[in-house]
Order: structure tokens, then sequence, then C-alpha cells
């Protein structure tokens, strides 16, 4: 791929998944996409990711990915990004996050997203222990098994 | 035109350095003009304060090791994602998932964007005391 269409996939994934295009991220993940968030230090695959961001969308108003630096390098991309979102409760909220994608194809085949999550509860507007729980779904669309353990810690 | 080759031994001269408490290529891997921006406080700072934290860690930890190494070049510089290991004077190993954008201009880091999390920082420096807190 080259850098303009490394660059326009990239794009491409950020407004889906500001839009909360399901099948649109769908056509962007790889089959054998793999997401990767350093806060739970764990793996999941883009199958999974997808599956649960209806859920995840649910949480927020409104979600915008803003400030975005894309910078293209052979077969991916790193982009950093302001993550605001506004919760239902009118709260607003912003994160700091970076991303290195592997692109392949047309396709995106490995996410890895670096955020710090002792931002989560000013994020969500909400208090500590719910925090974390609240933006494994908010951001990334986390899976059941990272929610519940946001909620137990 | 790209030289990949000089930002990649740019981006290992300037890790190794900080692993081998090699203070002086550190500061010379620095552009004059370097601010350095961490994701916890989102704040840049300047050449002189970002020296004197890595020259503190260089000083106080036993030992730094960046393992686990991906490094990306792009134009204009480059985005490396490690696991920082350290060992502390008390024995304690701790580690961090990072990813550090550097940008570059004539060899040297100019610029740089440093992500972790925070949220877990105890499995980088160690279980809080517990007991009664001064104060």
């Amino acid at each position: 791929m080259t850098d303009s269409e490394i660059r326009e996939l990239c794009n491409r994934f950020f407004d889906a998944y500001q839009d909360r295009r399901v099948d649109e991220l769908a056509k962007i993940y790889a089959p054998d996409c793999v997401v990767w968030h350093n806060v739970f230090n764990r793996e999941m695959s883009g199958a999974d990711n997808l599956a649960a961001l209806p859920k995840s969308y649910a949480g927020q108003r409104r979600r915008t990915y803003n400030d975005r630096t894309i910078n293209t390098f052979a077969g991916g991309f790193v982009i950093q990004y302001t993550l605001h979102g506004v919760q239902h409760s009118g709260h607003r909220g912003a994160l700091w996050i970076c991303i290195v994608g592997l692109c392949k194809d047309g396709k995106i085949t490995r996410i890895d997203e670096y955020m710090d999550s002792s931002k989560f509860a000013a994020w969500a507007g909400v208090e500590g222990r719910r925090a974390k729980a609240a933006l494994s779904e908010a951001a990334s669309g986390g899976s059941r098994a990272q929610r519940a353990e946001g909620e137990r810690s | 035109m790209r030289k990949d080759w000089e930002t990649l031994q740019l981006c290992d001269r300037f890790f190794d350095a900080i692993e081998q408490k090699d203070f002086s290529t550190v500061e010379k891997c620095y552009a004059p003009e370097l601010v350095m921006w961490h994701s916890h406080d989102c704040l840049y700072q300047s050449r002189e304060s970002n020296l004197k934290t890595l020259r503190d860690g260089m000083t106080r930890m036993k030992k730094m090791r960046y393992k686990n190494r991906r490094i990306h070049v792009f134009e204009g510089g480059f985005a490396q994602q490690h696991t920082l290991f350290v060992t502390h004077e008390n024995g304690f190993e701790g580690q961090m998932d990072v990813c550090f954008i550097g940008y570059t201009r004539d060899g040297m880091i100019s610029r740089g964007y440093e992500y972790f999390d925070t949220g877990q920082i105890e499995k980088f420096l160690g279980p809080r005391p517990t007991g009664p807190r001064p104060g």
C-alpha cells in the first residue's frame, strides 16, 4: 500500500468509528485483525471488538476523534489524537490516545492502542471503580471480559 | 529523501544510551529546541527539565531495559513501541508498556511524545506502602 492509501485507510477507520458505522469498520478490519490495548495488556480479535461496539456506543451521546496527527510508514500508520466525548449526562471529557496500526491489502491487520486509564474517571464523569469499565466500553469497544475486569478493580 | 537507517540508528542510540547510563550520548540525541510531551499530564517538558528527569532515573534505577522494541520510521521521525523494565533500588522490578513518538531534525530528536498508562503505575513503581500516611 502507498503512503496515501494507508493515510486514507486510517482516516476511513476513524471516521467510521466516530460515525458509529460498524458495517464500515467490518470492511476495514482484516479477517484476522487483532486489537491490543495497553490498559488491559490483552489482545482481542477484530470480530470481538466490533461485536462490543453497539453497546459501547450507547455509553455516550457523542464521540469525536480530533486533532489527528497521522504519520505513515511501510505497512502501517501511527496516529495521535484527542478523543472528545459527551456523556448522556452532558459531561464532556477528553482522552489523549496514540494508535499504531498495521495494514495489508487495504485493510487493518493489527491495532495497538495506548492511553492513560488514570484519566478514565474525568472522561466518563464517574468516580473511581466505574471509570475503567466505562472507558473500556467508551474508547475501544471492550470485550465482556475487559468490562468485568474493570468493574472488579 | 528519507534515510530510514539514520533514523533507526538515532532511535537505537537513544534508548541504548539510557540503558547503558550513557548520559552524554542521551544529551547529544536531543536537539537544542527539544520538547517532550507525556500523556499523563499532557504538558510539554523542556529539554533541560526532561534531561534532569532522565538523569535522575538513570542514576536512581539499578537497571533500565527497553525490551520488545518495535520501531516504525516515517517521514521526519519514528515511533517505537516497547516495554520498559526497571529494577528499583529496593530490588522491585517494574514494567510499563510505552509508545514513544519522536520527531527528528538533522539527526536529533526535536520533539517527543510518550504514551503510557499511569493507571497501572504500581506495576512500574511497586506497591505503595500501607499504613497511616503522614499529614
